[in-house]
Order: C-alpha cells, then sequence, then structure tokens
C-alpha cells in the first residue's frame, strides 16, 4: 500500500512540476524558435519527430523493464526477509552460505537487468543530446549559407541556439515523465482496485439498543468464506440461554472459529440468521453489537501504547477499578501488579514485551472491560497453563454468572466444566450436551476424548 | 561520534574502490565530453564573427569567402558527434559500476546479517531491519544513479568553463561568476532549513507506516470491538501531521533549484547588460563583441548548470546519506563468536550437562539463577513451568543462540563454546513453536538442512512426521511451491513439516519448544506420534505445557521463576504431590475421574 501511494505521489509530484512547465517552456522555444528564423521551420519539425519517436519507444521499452525489474526486487526482499524472520532456522541448520548463494543468485538477475536498463539510458539520452547539437550545427550552417540574403539572421543564432536546446529539454523531460507514468499507473490501478471494493456488509444507522440480554440464537446459518468452495458452517441452529456457559469443540474444519467471527459480525451468514438478544445483527446499530458481544481471539493483537489504552480503546470511560475487576477474572492481576505502573505499563510493538499467556490474560481483560452480554472466547487460553485456564473458567463462572459465555476449544478439558457442549464436525452440529453425557453417548466426543488422553500405558 | 557525512563518506568510498580503471576512464571521457561542451561555444563564437566580416566583405566588396565560416561549423558539428559517443561512454561506465557497486552493498549487507547473533534480531523490529535492506538501499541506488554518475559531468564541466572563461577574458569571466557568493549563501540557507524539514517529512511517514501497519495486522480486534472510528481518526491525525511536515519539507528541498535557476538568469542578464555596455562603449569591434557577449551568456549558463543540478538532486543525497548510516549500523554490529579452532563432534556419546548457569538478556536483569541439568546419552528431559519462568531462555542457550553469563553447557565434557559452531548446530536439532517456512517448494524446505537430500530421505522424514499421506493430496505434491506467508498448511500442518525438516537431518541432540500448543484435535494425535518419531534415541530436552505429552520424559524439569524447583520422573513427581502434581490433575480432570 505504502509503495503505491508512494509511485502515485511522485507521479503527481512529477505531473505538477513539469507538466505545466513542459508544454509552456516547448510552446514557447517553438514559437520564438519559428519567429526568429522561420525557414528552419523543416529543421525543427524533423528534430522534434526524431527525438519523439526515440523517446516514445524508450518508454515503451523501459516500461517492460521496470515491471521485470520489480518482480526480481520483490523476490529479493521475500529472501531478505525470510532469513530475519526465522533466523534461528538458518543458524540452527547452517544454512547460512546457503541462503547468501540463494539471494547472490536473485540479487545477481535484478543486477543484470538494473546495468542493462542503465545501458539503455546510456545510450538514448546522449543521443539525445546528440541529436540536438547537430541539429544546431546544421541550423548554423543553414543560416550562414544565407547569411547574405538574410543579414538580421545574424543577431539571432544565438538565440535560436538556446531556443533549440529548450525544445530538447522540454521533449526529454516528457519522455521521462511518461516512463515513470508507467509504473505509477499500474500503482494507481492497484490503489483504484481496494477503494472500489465496495464494502460486502452495510451496517444500518438504526438507534442503538441497549442492554441486550445475553440470549444467542442461530436459526439455519449456512456461511461460506469468500472464495472457498465448499460451506464451512451447514444449517447449523441452536440457542444459547442468558448465563449459560457453552462450549464447543471439534476438530480444525469444523468451523467452530468461524462460529465466533459470526457471532462478532465480522462476517453475514449466506442463509439463515444469528440473534443476539432477540435481534438478528443484521438490524442492529453496531455499536449495540458491540457493546452486547465481547469476542477475545485466540491471537489478539494488542496495540502500541499502555495496558490502559488497550482497555480505553473498548471502553473509553472505564476507571481503575472497573480495569482492576476484569484483570483480576482474566487472571491478569497477578502480573500487572507486579509492574511498576501497573495499569500504565507500556505495550510494545507486538506486545513483544509479555508473553504469550500474559497477552492472552490481556486479551480477555479487553473483552471483559465493556461488561458484554456476551463473551466469546475461540481458544483464547490456549497459552496459558492448565491452572491458569480453570481460574479463569471458574472466576467467569463466579463472577460473571449472568453473562452468557462461548468456549471454543481444542482441548476437552477446556470446556468439560460448561454447561453445555457442542460438538462440531465438518460444519454441522453432532452433539449437543453435557459432558458426561456426550462422553457416553456421542462418538465424535468420544474419539476426541480418546486422542487427547494419554494413549500409551502410564508407567 | 562520526557525522553522517563522514560515515557517507567511508561508506561510498569502500564500494567505489575496486574500480580505479573505470573511474579514471570515465574521467577521460567527461573530459572529452565537457572539453567539447565548453569549446562550442567559442566556435559559435567565431562562426558569428566569420558571419559578421562575411556581411562586411559583402557590403564591401560584394565577394563571399565562406570557406571559413564551413569550417567551423562543420568543426561545430563533427566536435558534438565525438562528444556524444564520450558521453555515452562515459554514462555507460558509470551507470555500470553504480549497477555493481550497488549489488555488491545488497550482497554484502545480507551476508552480514547471516554472521550477526540471534540477540540483534530479537532487539530490532523486524520492519525497521527490512527498511534497511529495501527503503535505505534504494536511496542510496538512487543517488548512485542519479547523482553519482552525473557529479562526473558537473565538476568536468564546471572546470572547463572556468578554463575556458578565463582564458578568453577575464574580464567578462569575472563579471559571469560574480554572483557565486550570493548563490552559496542562498543555497547554504536554504539546504539547512530544507534538511531539518525533509528529517520531520521522513519521520512522521515512518510513524504512519507503523501505525498502518499496526492496525491492519489488528483490523480483526478492531472490528469486533467496534473501533472503526477511532482507527481512523487515529490514522487521520497521523496523515495530517505528514501533510503538515511534506509541506515544508517539500517546499524548502523545492525551492532550492527555481531559487539557483534564478540566479542564474540574474547572473545571464548582468553578462548581457555588462558585456554589451562594455561593447557599445567602444571597447571593442561590434562584431567581436557580439561575439564575445554571445559566448559567455552560453558560459554564464553553463557555469550554473551543475550547481542547479546539484541542488535539484539535494533531497536524494540527503536521504542516500541517512541511508548509508543506517546500513553502516548494521554493519557495526558484532559477529556471531565463532571459536576459530573449534572441536567437531560427531554425535554424543555421553551426554549433556547444564552446570550452574546463570543468564540475563540484559545486564542486572537474571532469568536464569543457576540452573543444573543433566542429560545422560538418549534421555528425554522435559522443561515444565509457567509462561515466563525461562524454559525457551534454556533452549536459547543449548543452540549458542545466546551464551551463558556464568556456569557452563557441555557436550561430553567439552564446553559447547569450545565446539566449532557449525559442528555445535550439526548435532542438534530445534524443532520451534512458531515454524518458520522458506519460499520453495515442499521438497525444498523438508530438505532445508541438507540440500542435497535425495528423495527418499525426504519422503521417509515427511512419513515419520505423518506428513506425507497430506503431501500426496496436492495437486502438485512435494513441487508445490509455498512461502511462509502463503501455503497450503495449517499451523498444526506446519508444525509437522518442520518436524520432518528436523527428522531429516537426524541429529544427535534435539531441543523441542511447545510444538504441541498450537495443534488442532485431529493432527495431534499425527503429532505425538511424529513427536515420538522424532525424539526416540535422540538426547532430548523437550518444553512443554502439555503435560500428557511429556509423561514418559526420563526426567522432568519443574521451572519456576528461573530456577528448577521440583525434578523427578512422572511417578516420583505425582508421588511427591507438589506444584508439578497440581499442574497435571489440573489439565487431566477427566484422567482423574476416569483412571
Amino acid at each position: 500500500m505504502t509503495n503505491d501511494i508512494n509511485q502515485v505521489q511522485m507521479l503527481v509530484m512529477s505531473i505538477l512540476q513539469i507538466v505545466l512547465r513542459v508544454p509552456i517552456t516547448f510552446a514557447g522555444a517553438l514559437a520564438l524558435a519559428l519567429l526568429a528564423i522561420p525557414d528552419l521551420w523543416w529543421l525543427l519539425l524533423a528534430m522534434i519527430v526524431v527525438i519523439g519517436a526515440l523517446g516514445a519507444f524508450m518508454t515503451v521499452k523501459m516500461g517492460g523493464y521496470f515491471g521485470k525489474i520489480q518482480h526480481y526486487i520483490d523476490e529479493v526482499n521475500t529472501i531478505a526477509r525470510e532469513n530475519m524472520m526465522g533466523v534461528r532456522v538458518v543458524k540452527s541448520f547452517n544454512q547460512e552460505n546457503a541462503q547468501m548463494a540463494k539471494f547472490n543468485h536473485a540479487s545477481g538477475l535484478m543486477e543484470t537487468l538494473s546495468i542493462k536498463i542503465g545501458y539503455a539510458f546510456a545510450v538514448m539520452v546522449p543521443g539525445f543530446f546528440m541529436i540536438a547539437n547537430v541539429v544546431v550545427g546544421v541550423a548554423v550552417l543553414l543560416i550562414g549559407n544565407q547569411i547574405t540574403s538574410h543579414p538580421a539572421y545574424l543577431a539571432v543564432i544565438s538565440s535560436f541556439v538556446g531556443y533549440v536546446l529548450q525544445i530538447l529539454y522540454a521533449l526529454m523531460n516528457a519522455a521521462f515523465i511518461a516512463t515513470g507514468a508507467t509504473r505509477a499507473f499500474v500503482s494507481l490501478g492497484r490503489i483504484g482496485e481496494v477503494l472500489r471494493h465496495a464494502p460486502s456488509m452495510l451496517f444500518p444507522n438504526r438507534a442503538p439498543v441497549l442492554n441486550l440480554d445475553g440470549g444467542i440464537e442461530l436459526r439455519n446459518v449456512t456461511f461460506t468464506y469468500p472464495g472457498d468452495d465448499e460451506p464451512v458452517l451447514k444449517n447449523i441452529s441452536f440457542k444459547v440461554q442468558p448465563g449459560e456457559m457453552l462450549g464447543i469443540v471439534g476438530a480444525t474444519g469444523s468451523g467452530k472459529s468461524t462460529l465466533a467471527q459470526l457471532l462478532g459480525r465480522l462476517f453475514d451468514p449466506d442463509t439463515g440468521a444469528i440473534l443476539v438478544g432477540g435481534h438478528d445483527l443484521r438490524e442492529l446499530n453496531p455499536r449495540s453489537i458491540r457493546k452486547a458481544v465481547a469476542v477475545v481471539l485466540q491471537r489478539s493483537t494488542l496495540f502500541s501504547g499502555t495496558i490502559a489504552s488497550n482497555l480505553r480503546q473498548v471502553r473509553p470511560d472505564a476507571t481503575v477499578a472497573d480495569m482492576e475487576w476484569a484483570a483480576k477474572i482474566a487472571q491478569a492481576a497477578e502480573f500487572i501488579d507486579q509492574l511498576p505502573e501497573r495499569f500504565d505499563a507500556p505495550v510494545d510493538e507486538r506486545a513483544a514485551n509479555f508473553s504469550g499467556g500474559q497477552k492472552q490474560r490481556l486479551s480477555i481483560t479487553r473483552g471483559l472491560i465493556g461488561q458484554p452480554a456476551v463473551l466469546v472466547l475461540d481458544d483464547a487460553t490456549s497459552a496459558l497453563d492448565a491452572r491458569s485456564e480453570k481460574r479463569v473458567q471458574e472466576a467467569l463462572a463466579r463472577d460473571l454468572g449472568h453473562m452468557t459465555t462461548v468456549i471454543i476449544a481444542e482441548k476437552i478439558s477446556s470446556v468439560m466444566h460448561a454447561d453445555r457442549i457442542l460438538v462440531m464436525d465438518h460444519g454441522r452440529v453432532v452433539g449437543n450436551g453435557t459432558h458426561a453425557e456426550l462422553a457416553a453417548t456421542n462418538r465424535v466426543y468420544q474419539t476426541i476424548l480418546d486422542s487427547q488422553r494419554n494413549t500409551e500405558e502410564v508407567g | 561520534m562520526q557525522s553522517d557525512f563522514q560515515i557517507a563518506r567511508h561508506y561510498f568510498g569502500h564500494y567505489l574502490k575496486p574500480y580505479p580503471w573505470q573511474l579514471i576512464i570515465s574521467v577521460l571521457t567527461v573530459a572529452i565530453y565537457c572539453g567539447a561542451a565548453v569549446y562550442t561555444p567559442i566556435l559559435l563564437g567565431h562562426a558569428v564573427t566569420q558571419l559578421t566580416t562575411v556581411l562586411a566583405e559583402f557590403r564591401a566588396h560584394q565577394t563571399v569567402v565562406m570557406a571559413p565560416f564551413i569550417r567551423t561549423a562543420a568543426t561545430m558539428i563533427t566536435i558534438n558527434v565525438v562528444a556524444g559517443f564520450a558521453d555515452c561512454a562515459t554514462s555507460a561506465i558509470l551507470g555500470w559500476v553504480a549497477g555493481v557497486s550497488t549489488s555488491r552493498m545488497r550482497s554484502e549487507l545480507f551476508a552480514k546479517m547471516q554472521r550477526i547473533g540471534v540477540s540483534y534480531f530479537d532487539r530490532t523490529e523486524d520492519g525497521d531491519l527490512l527498511a534497511r535492506f529495501t527503503s535505505d538501499l534504494d536511496n542510496i541506488f538512487n543517488a548512485m544513479n542519479q547523482v553519482f554518475v552525473n557529479s562526473f559531468y558537473w565538476f568536468g564541466s564546471l572546470i572547463g568553463v572556468l578554463i575556458m572563461m578565463f582564458s578568453s577574458n577575464v574580464m567578462m569571466g569575472v563579471v559571469t561568476i560574480i554572483t557565486t557568493p550570493l548563490a552559496v549563501l542562498v543555497c547554504w540557507f536554504v539546504i539547512t532549513h530544507a534538511s531539518r524539514a525533509v528529517n520531520e517529512q521522513q519521520r512522521a511517514v515512518g510513524a504512519l507506516n507503523g501505525y498502518i501497519n499496526e492496525q491492519i495486522t489488528g483490523q480483526k480486534v478492531i472490528i469486533t470491538n467496534g473501533l472503526q472510528q477511532p482507527s481512523i481518526a487515529g490514522f487521520t491525525s497521523r496523515n495530517a501531521t505528514v501533510l503538515q511536515a511534506a509541506q515544508r519539507g517539500q517546499i524548502w528541498a523545492g525551492m532550492l533549484m527555481p531559487v539557483m535557476s534564478g540566479l542564474m538568469l540574474l547572473n545571464t542578464a548582468i553578462v548581457i547588460f555588462f558585456g554589451s555596455w562594455y561593447v557599445l562603449q567602444g571597447n571593442m569591434a561590434l562584431g567581436t563583441g557580439l561575439a564575445v557577449v554571445a559566448v559567455f551568456v552560453q558560459y554564464a549558463q553553463q557555469y550554473y548548470q551543475p550547481i542547479i543540478q546539484l541542488t535539484s538532486v539535494y533531497n536524494i543525497i540527503q536521504q542516500a546519506v541517512t541511508g548509508a548510516r543506517r546500513v553502516s549500523e548494521v554493519f557495526a554490529q558484532p559477529d556471531e563468536v565463532r571459536s576459530t579452532d573449534g572441536k567437531v563432534i560427531d554425535g554424543v556419546h555421553h551426554g549433556v550437562k547444564l552446570t550452574d548457569v546463570h543468564f540475563g538478556y540484559l545486564p542486572g536483569v537474571e532469568i536464569l539463577h543457576g540452573i543444573n541439568i543433566d542429560a545422560p546419552r538418549g534421555h528425554m528431559v522435559a522443561l515444565v513451568g509457567p509462561t515466563g519462568s525461562g524454559k525457551t531462555t534454556v533452549m536459547n542457550l543449548l543452540n549458542r543462540f545466546y551464551d551463558v553469563d556464568t556456569g557452563s553447557i557441555t557436550i561430553d565434557g567439552t564446553d559447547i563454546r569450545a565446539l566449532e559452531l557449525t559442528s555445535l548446530r550439526n548435532n542438534v536439532g530445534i524443532v520451534l513453536q512458531d515454524p518458520q517456512l522458506f519460499s520453495g517448494t515442499i521438497r525444498d524446505n523438508i530438505r532445508f538442512g541438507d540440500p542435497d537430500a535425495g528423495d527418499a530421505a525426504v519422503i521417509n522424514a515427511a512419513q515419520q512426521a505423518r506428513i506425507h499421506d497430506y503431501i500426496m493430496t496436492l495437486p502438485d505434491g512435494y513441487d508445490t511451491l509455498i512461502t511462509d506467508e502463503q501455503s497450503v498448511f495449517s499451523a498444526g500442518q506446519k508444525q509437522l513439516l518442520s518436524i520432518a525438516r528436523t527428522i531429516l537431518t537426524d541429529p544427535p541432540v534435539l531441543i523441542m519448544d511447545e510444538a504441541t500448543s498450537n495443534v488442532d484435535t485431529v493432527t495431534e494425535a499425527q503429532l505425538q506420534a511424529a513427536m515420538n518419531a522424532v525424539t526416540r534415541g535422540r538426547t532430548s530436552f523437550l518444553i512443554a505445557h502439555r503435560l500428557r505429552t511429556i509423561v514418559h520424559a526420563d526426567e522432568i524439569d519443574v521451572l519456576r521463576h528461573g530456577t528448577i524447583i521440583e525434578r523427578g520422573t512422572h511417578a516420583e513427581l505425582m508421588a511427591a504431590n507438589g506444584f508439578y502434581a497440581q499442574l497435571y490433575r489440573d489439565q487431566m480432570p477427566e484422567l482423574a475421574t476416569n483412571a
């Protein structure tokens, strides 16, 4: 995005700076030259045509080169980035030399083409100047031969020479801009694509409905990700009572994470409806949805700033007491209290100064701070050790009994204590009951349970 | 502390040094070109004088002697053709020098990155480091192409013009350069303001880019929390800052060239007025005078051209200087310490030992407070403990990504710092929690550690890692192209792939870090099997969250706040009923109720 915008910016800058000057200087110089020595109009025309043709040729040829070299640049940068991010892998496999060879190969291709482009310019630009200077020489010769019949020309030779050079500069500038413009138009096209992309979801501007109760209902929901062929959710229907703790388990591809995203209205279902507090999500003012449903994802991004600033993004009027309350339930109070600045502790870019488990607990805190009616945890405790995870759930059950909690998880141990568990398989709900019921009767659930148990003999 | 310009001079000097002949030849061709360029006005002057004579002769005697004039005109044309070729040669040679030297810069920067230790990468943001490759080197390339090549012409023509002017007519020469001190002052004034403004602009753009990056990465959080408006507001305000800074920067920087152009026109006017006045005062014959004025008008423009060109690319120069400094910073980083006479080992015969290891990433903040672990050959040692207890840190030490502060790590009694680094890493394999894949085919990724490995070895490794079957479902199989960002693998499958990668190199010592934490249920069974395959018979250190996966370890070390608080086998620790036992019971409730 930024590179494309830069290209367009440079195009606009060069357009403004030079497209205003170029036609004026060109027209002005041409006019003055013709006024000075009208007999040589054919010479000027010949020069303009030759240089114009060469310029056009250069623009077309260079356009192709620039496209190709951009491709090489991308390759080189990919290798560089991979080696930066995968430095541990490269070093531990002793692949430094192999990666250097790979890089130098890609870089070599770039170098070769780059030099080729340089050679092209090395011929064309001096070529332009040579043409102009030869024209000047020829003009002087011709003027001189007529000097006896046109003595007035003597005085204007100097100016004429100047005008010819001005015409040349104007033409050259135009050629260079045209060359740069092809690059910029590609960028312009890419930016236009993004801007033209109509938002696929409409958000009604209705009056906000506050105090939605935490009841959830899915009615015949089918959903396919844009670009996929197969629906990832197939005709799902279930109901959750306000205050219930619902667990959802299933293998990858079963659709459980997708459910979390639909509950937060990141996408709309293809068919069917999702209701929260009795209202279809599509009919609710977006602010109502955000207030009512908090979704905590597995890899929740925290923004650089402080812990407090992250929490206040969700709820600008959160007091320290509010933050402490949420942190306590999320089991984050334990490490926040150890930080000297507590909630004003800084969060670095990508929250690099916190461990994975701490990041997750902060994300859960953020989910709680708005006191939503529904809290959805999408595998949001995967980086916590078992004890912390259990404590979070106990705290949720104990302190927020009125809040509907939906826990989506891989491990059955994460959802065992839920009021009810949904079992998902390939986009369908194949089980609905308590842990004991499912363990006794549900085939899919039993398979999952077995695979999570240590199947080898305990010594 | 060296100034930016000193660093830049050193940097560019280093890269241009290998091409003395090319530079010398270029000087010659430039001299030819510039010589022609400055001689042409003189020829023009001659032509004008000769034509004046012709006219006078014609008027007086009705005779026309064109020969001298034609000779002059022909010479003009010829010289310009020769100059054209010299120009072409100069550009070609210098363009080549620019191309190969910038290519070398890129390669050497990459090579340097391979030598630097892991700590630099941990400390530095990816975006910032990558920028040195992309935008900083780009700025340097631009400068090389636009400034370096042209600077030869500028200096050449400047010298040439001065020589021609003063050998022709000293007084007119003085008049022509009379505005120089003014020009220098103006230049200095504008440049000082411009560099300040451009720096501000670059800083603002950097901040904006960082913000955009963050917001786009976290877009799901923004959407789910309804933060679109604040996000846009944050962008708008930063964008406004960029706008202001850019306007200021561009105005100052953009002002330079037009101002200098204006000075040039002023200069030309001075030459015309003074020259004409002088001639009209009767100090020179009309014809000669006309010629002299014509010539010096040309010189006035030629004199200022290089200065104007230089100021018009001032921006580029500034960015290149900054770029050179940033790239030089990377080169100033220390290399990983490799012993020159390190021992080479081939496998582990007795075991791996950590003895009283103390370590901290930052001075004064110790993370490990005296760790002792004795792992006999073939044993599996599991490290468990809460996040932040130091488990990943231990792994960073075993492979010498970082070195211990005090204490030692030994293989078969030899301190790992005494081993040849390549040999150490050949013998210690890793499987990371977040596996990084590389652009290339699946086959390339599996044999990453041994690019010459045959297909049989690759397939065998994939089978042991339980990923072979999935690969065979792909249309291109092992030849499928992947990159780390767009691959056909889920998170769990990436981990299987990284296990295959390690299995292929068959290391005697293995370190696995939280490999099972990102996996989905079905693949977990496969992963368990894969892990069993990769740990069998190896001396392994397993860092785990999920206790069920390390129940069979020969030794379990429980880490808390940088020390080992419990040690034993699973049975022993359960019997001891301590921290580990509690951790286990929390995670295995179904086993507790059903066992």
